[in-house]
């Protein structure tokens, strides 16, 4: 059965039903519920993965769907971006429909019997003077008092922490500007990175500063655990000369956890590996041309007049003479490198090759991995944004403190004479947070109350 | 030769005998309310987080290696965290009834960490900064909270499914409700879960804050969407919509108490299965 129109349903406008829809905070959570779920797939799925891999590690339906679902990459899908500017969307209307509105709740009488925190209290003395204590008792606790007339009756009201009421607000505006903060990057930063070989240099396209890598060090250090020598690195350090504009070389030191800035533009420690020459020669003759180069992992060597090429793989620091196998130590003591032969581009196999030791790539090949060039990896960025992050972080975390911690809380109180010639004092507490939160203070209010005003 | 027990791991056992006869002791208290035990069992709780305090004094005084670096010390220091949180509770609302729950699932969190202490290895270099100081204590410190806010929850919803069983049989109730007239009323259960997670949530935020601060300096950015940073993301907005629905009398109660279990599934997901599941730039197991 079809639902009949509610007389709002006929004459809300369209900007009135998005304001009423976006603005509800069922909805918003909704969307904050739905932005988890995307931010948790995200951590579930390994990101950034080839097809292959998800093929490898998911049944076919599944690898399918995170592939067309853009899930590989999801902090950068459609799916992604639209929740958060949905959030961000829901909470704007928020804090103009909701709670800028509700910062200055009126003034109004209401009836304390009705209020579930309420207490009625007798004092001895006129309501005047009792009016007055009850006023100067609140005061003294830190309630800003105001006292109202409605037709001839005098209400006093004890505000706490009513400036708290900007908690939300604050928070609102704090995740604005941090969104803001990311755009600024998106729009005008850049970031990047590169490896450099010892003695080699490379440019940044971006600022044009050239980085020249004079050497690279590395600290590993065996520590016996319980389960075993564990080999941990201690230290990376790269020393680099930075040319800037001005054409003058100048030396620094980057390190890990010190990046050097270069005008506003970060330059990190990223990683390190192992670049390789190797020395090429075809039915005994060497082929310079072809050995004149120091090829990185993952570089291919294409042999003249055939259809093969070798792949550098990897290389291995440490070479177990017992097993033939890589060792589990970092440290450089007896070089290897992995080669790939590959012919027509389909890799034929895989061989472990120790430094100067040759190996026959058939056609009259050989080629011998000559000696080993350290590279350093670095990251570069160059973010505008990050001032007006730091801002948003900061009034985020104060939003917080101020929503959790001070309460704005609202004694409504009204003294009326009593018969004996005493007056009862009724008194009622409302919050912005309902009336539990408020209950053991309120109690410990009135007890004070009484033994003070009474 | 006997292997002789260094200080620090004196103090971590001292910390679990106590946690494990606390835990058995508050338990008796919550059944049978007896004074004496509920003092034994807070004495113990104390002894225990002072003993895990003074564990994790003793292994930096030891080592000079920040101990919070692995799972060993991290996990010592989120026990003894959610131990002193909920003892400051226990004292001010008269909590104690829940203690013993608390320090069973704290020693089993401990006896697990103790499975990760590989000894002392030095940092790794991109630990190698006074971030992994300020950083990890505060996050580590948010999930000691949200797990005292899981304990409220937990027996906010045991309460309520309880009550409304006897209410519906109509059998046991007197024993059920002289035992529950002895704990906080339901509305007062889901309060203590919003104060515990209004000490979580400020706490996260500010350590997911230096962690940023500190990614910014190691890694190149202050966000590197790292399965922990966006697993950390996600238990965020899980609190944060904790938050506004607390502010919904209909939400307030049975369905923010789910909601608080979901958000500690959430934190347990990000600390532990983030980092042994899940490799990242935050996998430091040892």
């Amino acid at each position: 059965m079809a639902r009949p129109q509610s007389h709002r349903d006929v004459t809300d406008s369209l900007p009135s039903k998005f304001l009423r829809t976006f603005g509800n905070i069922p909805f918003g959570v909704s969307l904050l519920a739905l932005w988890g779920v995307l931010t948790l797939i995200g951590v579930v799925v390994e990101q950034n993965q080839g097809s292959d891999a998800y093929f490898a590690a998911y049944p076919a339906p599944i690898a399918r769907a995170i592939l067309r679902m853009n899930f590989d990459d999801i902090y950068h899908s459609v799916w992604y971006l639209a929740s958060i500017g949905l959030v961000l969307v829901s909470m704007t209307t928020a804090t103009f429909t909701k709670v800028i509105p509700r910062r200055l709740p009126p003034y109004r009488p209401v009836k304390i019997d009705a209020i579930p925190l309420h207490v009625n209290v007798n004092v001895k003395g006129d309501p005047a003077s009792v009016r007055d204590r009850v006023e100067a008792f609140f005061k003294k606790h830190g309630f800003e008092v105001r006292r109202r007339d409605f037709d001839g009756t005098e209400w006093s009201f004890a505000d706490r922490f009513n400036w708290a009421r900007v908690g939300v607000l604050v928070n609102h505006l704090a995740i604005l500007i941090i969104a803001a903060g990311t755009i600024v990057y998106w729009a005008r930063g850049f970031s990047g990175e590169t490896a450099i070989l010892t003695g080699q240099a490379a440019q940044m396209p971006q600022t044009r500063d050239i980085v020249r890598l004079d050497g690279f060090a590395y600290r590993i250090q065996p520590i016996m655990t319980k389960s075993g020598v564990v080999y941990q690195p201690i230290d990376y350090v790269s020393h680099v000369s930075v040319t800037r504009r001005d054409g003058v070389p100048t030396p620094m030191v980057v390190r890990v956890n010190h990046p050097i800035d270069l005008d506003g533009t970060l330059l990190y420690q990223a990683s390190y590996g192992f670049g390789m020459r190797f020395a090429l020669t075809h039915d005994g003759r060497a082929t310079p041309a072809l050995s004149d180069r120091t090829l990185m992992e993952g570089d291919a060597l294409d042999l003249p007049g055939t259809s093969r090429s070798i792949v550098y793989e990897r290389f291995v620091p440490t070479l177990d003479r017992r097993t033939g196998a890589p060792s589990a130590d970092p440290r450089v003591t007896d070089p290897a490198v992995v080669l790939t032969i590959a012919d027509a581009g389909s890799p034929i196999g895989s061989v472990l090759v120790p430094l100067r030791s040759s190996l026959d790539v058939g056609g009259g090949w050989r080629i011998v991995p000559q000696r080993d060039v350290i590279y350093s990896g670095f990251q570069y960025r160059y973010d505008p944004g990050v001032p007006l992050v730091a801002v948003g972080a900061v009034l985020l975390l104060v939003g917080l403190v101020i929503s959790f911690y001070f309460l704005p809380a609202r004694l409504h109180v009204r003294v009326d004479p009593a018969a004996d010639g005493s007056s009862t004092v009724g008194l009622a507490a409302t919050t912005v947070k309902g009336y539990d939160i408020f209950e053991t203070q309120f109690r410990e209010l009135v007890a004070h109350l009484e033994s003070e005003v009474s | 030769m006997p292997h002789a027990m260094s200080l620090d791991e004196v103090l971590m056992i001292l910390a679990l005998c106590s946690y494990g006869v606390g835990a058995v002791v508050l338990v008796l208290y919550f059944f049978t309310r007896e004074d004496w035990l509920r003092n034994f069992g807070a004495a113990l709780a104390v002894a225990g987080c002072v003993a895990q305090f003074a564990q994790l004094g003793a292994r930096y005084a030891e080592t000079n290696v920040w101990p919070l670096l692995n799972l060993y010390g991290s996990l010592s220091l989120f026990t003894a965290m959610s131990v002193a949180i909920f003892i400051g509770f226990a004292f001010r609302y008269r909590l104690w009834f829940a203690g013993g729950f608390l320090l069973a699932i704290a020693a089993l969190f401990l006896a697990y960490g103790v499975t990760w202490n590989e000894g002392v290895m030095p940092a790794v270099p991109s630990l190698q900064s006074y971030w992994a100081k300020i950083h990890v204590p505060l996050v580590v410190s948010a999930y000691g909270a949200f797990l005292v806010s899981f304990v409220f929850s937990v027996l906010y919803l045991v309460r309520y499914y309880a009550e409304r069983r006897f209410a519906a049989t109509g059998q046991g109730g007197d024993v059920v409700a002289s035992w529950f007239a002895t704990m906080p009323s339901l509305a007062q259960l889901d309060i203590l879960v919003y104060r515990a997670v209004a000490i979580g949530l400020p706490l996260l935020t500010l350590g997911v804050i230096t962690g940023a601060a500190w990614a910014r300096e190691a890694w190149g950015a202050y966000w590197q969407w790292d399965p922990k940073e966006t697993a950390a993301l996600a238990s965020w907005i899980l609190y944060a919509a904790y938050m506004h629905l607390h502010t919904r009398n209909a939400w307030r109660g049975l369905r923010s108490s789910w909601w608080s279990v979901l958000g500690f599934v959430s934190i347990i997901f990000c600390y532990l299965g983030v980092n042994i599941w899940i490799s990242g730039l935050h996998s430091y197991k040892v």
